[in-house]
């Protein structure tokens, strides 16, 4: 049914919007109610990004959309959780929810407390012909009425609506009361990305636009910090790890245009990401628990539990450690100094465009190189290797992409990405078979656990020879004579 | 699809209409998006609802697919609950009906697909109406007034149906004071799947209209109001058998 949505003056409350709208239209008052609304949407603000809203309120947990209101799909839970996966999900909502947030955990992001007055439109028989809600908040938003159409009277609709409008003067509401609710509580509506989004000029100094990169990177890393130490989700600890492995390969790339001190600063970080690592990989291995598990012949899953039970222990002793890292004055201190460092500085004599192109045209030459003579018998570290610098490269393409035609960068990336995919399978296998064999031995008490392993390995090691096969063709369209005269003509 | 549900009996003035209003709003009540088609030419559950008794083009042309069905339902004042009303011209239903190869009655419910629950509220008398009826309903609501009289319909309704939709009788009207009813009902129960439910005689029944509501609604802990939740009940678990 139509639904029409206007905002009600500052301040308002609901007697006096009441009599306001009394004096105007022919209505029935229900009674009136208080309720608490939770918004969720992930750190990242996924649902936001899908045109998706989801609420608690009383024990129903609601999924609507954004623009319309119009419901989705509901269940009824208990209070209002405190962080959801996908898996807390019920069936109902999960068939929406599990594919936008995936890993990561959905969050209140904003709470309401609202009084509502349900009111009631009549006709000449005293017939309800139209439904209003009043509803006003302690929290900083603006009251609301929202009149429903009842079918077969929609007219009495557009009868409400020319008395709020032209009678009230009270504008209709743009804004979906979820934004506003998140604002007035001091966020960010669309929730806090990690993407560097930078627009960099070309002809600016290189070590200025490289502080925009660094200090938008320090940015990241703030961001993701209380998320990793509370453990919300493993995203956190990921966001931030990028955010630490793209300062590294920039402080590699633009070394030039630092003096010696920089050596300090590289430390730093190269500390950071050794102190977190065990926790990402513990993380990964249990994000994959349920895929591989199902993997295996249907007598054996239930077999690799207690794999999951030792790696669950080892993660804790993986967060604590990486907790008193990164709680450490020594780590926010290098922050700090490293943000003072960057942007501290004297403009460079080279441009920004001109060391760019030149790094990228340097790493895409070695990458040539190194690609090239890799055949059959090579060995897997010259496979990694490659996949390596083939990173640095991905990033200075992020970093530096606004300097470039968006129609020379995306099919370069796209290129590169599906290369660096099929060089991080072959990878992956090969971290994943080692890492099954260090654990193992964990497991000598559960030997049908380690059987288990042993058949996750074979296969691990059957589709790391089937990605190195298709290493030759993923390497030549990257390496092709045309990709070569782009980069030369752009880049060159 | 929609579960079609009747209220039925030969007779009239037994609660047929008190049923129907109720136990839809009962319905709506419980989440379930609901329908009332108020079949009955005089019109009383649509008076009920305090909605009109007209029919775009009147009942002929609804029957016979010439009026958009959509376009004639009318939300009532309870939430999820509609109404398609009654139309004076329902008085000639049995000619609009007579003749068609086809269910009339159920070509126009089979589209309503977005109701879970659609509640037929009869006219009295076996006619082609009637008829129709049987063939589309799932499921026949025959309140019995237990009084020799009323009391024979349940036969009466045997002998026309044979495999058609469960005919779920229940006693209404009933004053157990009254040593006759109290007979009255332990014979029908013994000889006839009779619901255990009784909907009693009462004044709160009669004041519906004047409220022109339902009585769930305006007098949700009255006697009657209790036993018509008791009955839903009792009839959901009938149907999901």
């Amino acid at each position: 049914m139509p639904v029409v949505t206007h905002v009600l003056p500052e301040g308002a409350d609901l007697s006096s919007a009441r009599s306001a709208l009394t004096d105007h239209l022919p209505l029935r008052a229900g009674r009136a109610t208080r309720r608490t609304t939770t918004f969720y949407d992930t750190f990242d603000g996924r649902l936001h990004g899908a045109g998706l809203t989801l609420q608690h309120t009383g024990t129903a947990l609601a999924l609507s959309v954004r623009e319309t209101g119009d419901e989705v799909a509901s269940a009824t839970v208990g209070a209002a959780p405190k962080r959801l996966f996908d898996r807390d999900l019920p069936a109902a909502l999960a068939k929406w929810l599990a594919p936008e947030i995936e890993m990561r955990a959905l969050l209140p992001v904003a709470r309401l407390r609202t009084h509502e007055l349900p009111l009631a439109l009549l006709n000449e028989d005293t017939k309800t012909v139209a439904r209003l809600t009043l509803s006003v908040t302690d929290d900083g938003t603006r009251g609301r009425v929202t009149a429903t159409a009842i079918r077969g009277y929609e007219s009495a609709l557009e009868r409400v609506q020319t008395t709020l409008v032209e009678k009230l003067a009270l504008p209709e509401a743009t804004v979906p009361l979820v934004d506003e609710a998140i604002a007035a509580a001091g966020g960010q509506p669309a929730g806090t990305s990690a993407k560097l989004s930078l627009a960099l000029d070309p002809d600016e100094p290189a070590n200025v636009a490289a502080a925009r990169v660094f200090t938008r990177l320090v940015e990241v890393i703030r961001d993701n910090f209380p998320g990793t130490l509370d453990d919300v989700d493993s995203e956190f600890l990921h966001d931030l790890r990028v955010a630490v492995r793209r300062t590294r390969s920039l402080q590699r790339q633009f070394k030039t245009v630092y003096p010696e001190r920089l050596q300090h600063f590289r430390d730093e970080f190269k500390r950071i990401q050794g102190v977190t690592g065990d926790l990402r990989d513990l993380d990964v291995y249990l994000l994959d628990f349920d895929d591989l598990k199902a993997s295996l012949p249907e007598k054996m899953q239930a077999d690799l539990e207690p794999l999951r039970t030792v790696i669950e222990r080892r993660r804790a002793r993986a967060l604590t450690a990486t907790r008193r890292a990164l709680r450490a004055e020594r780590t926010a201190g290098a922050l700090s100094d490293w943000e003072r460092f960057v942007t501290d500085r004297r403009p460079s004599d080279r441009t920004v465009g001109s060391l760019a192109s030149h790094r990228i045209t340097q790493v895409y030459r070695k990458m040539v190189k190194l690609g090239s003579a890799i055949d059959d018998d090579s060995p897997a570290e010259d496979l990694h290797e490659l996949r390596k610098v083939g990173k640095e490269l991905r990033y200075l393409l992020e970093f530096f992409a606004s300097l470039y035609p968006t129609e020379v960068v995306k099919p370069f990336v796209k290129t590169l990405k599906g290369l660096q995919d099929q060089l991080g399978r072959f990878q992956d296998r090969e971290v994943q078979a080692n890492a099954l064999r260090e654990l193992a031995p964990a497991l000598q008490d559960s030997p049908h656990t380690v059987m288990a392993m042993g058949v996750l390995v074979e296969r691990f090691m059957q589709e790391e020879l089937a990605a190195r096969a298709e290493f030759a063709e993923r390497f030549e369209a990257f390496a092709s004579k045309a990709q070569r005269a782009i980069v030369k003509e752009h880049f060159g | 699809m929609s579960r079609v549900l009747a209220t039925y009996n030969i007779k009239g003035g037994v609660g047929k209409t008190s049923a129907a209003v109720n136990l839809a709003t009962l319905a709506a009540h419980d989440g379930a998006q609901t329908l009332l088609w108020d079949l009955d030419p005089q019109g009383a559950s649509t008076y009920l609802f305090r909605v009109k008794p007209k029919i775009k083009g009147g009942g002929a042309k609804l029957v016979r697919g010439k009026t958009d069905v959509d376009g004639q339902i009318k939300g009532t004042d309870t939430d999820g609950l509609d109404l398609l009303p009654a139309d004076f011209s329902y008085r000639h239903m049995d000619l609009a009906l007579d003749g068609a190869k086809t269910n009339r009655l159920n070509r126009v419910i089979k589209p309503l697909g977005e109701y879970e629950y659609v509640f037929l509220d009869c006219p009295p008398s076996i006619s082609l109406v009637s008829e129709n009826v049987f063939e589309a309903a799932d499921a026949l609501l025959v309140p019995i007034i237990p009084a020799t009289l009323s009391s024979r319909t349940l036969d009466q309704l045997h002998e026309v149906l044979s495999g058609g939709p469960k005919v779920l009788g229940f006693f209404s009207m009933a004053d157990r004071r009254k040593k006759l009813h109290r007979e009255l009902m332990e014979e029908l129960g013994r000889e006839h799947d009779v619901l255990e439910t009784v909907i009693p005689t009462s004044a709160d029944v009669e004041r519906m209209g004047a409220e022109r509501a339902a009585l769930v609604d305006f007098a949700p802990r009255s006697r009657a109001a209790l036993a018509y939740a008791d009955l839903w009940n009792e009839i959901r678990a009938r149907l999901a058998s």
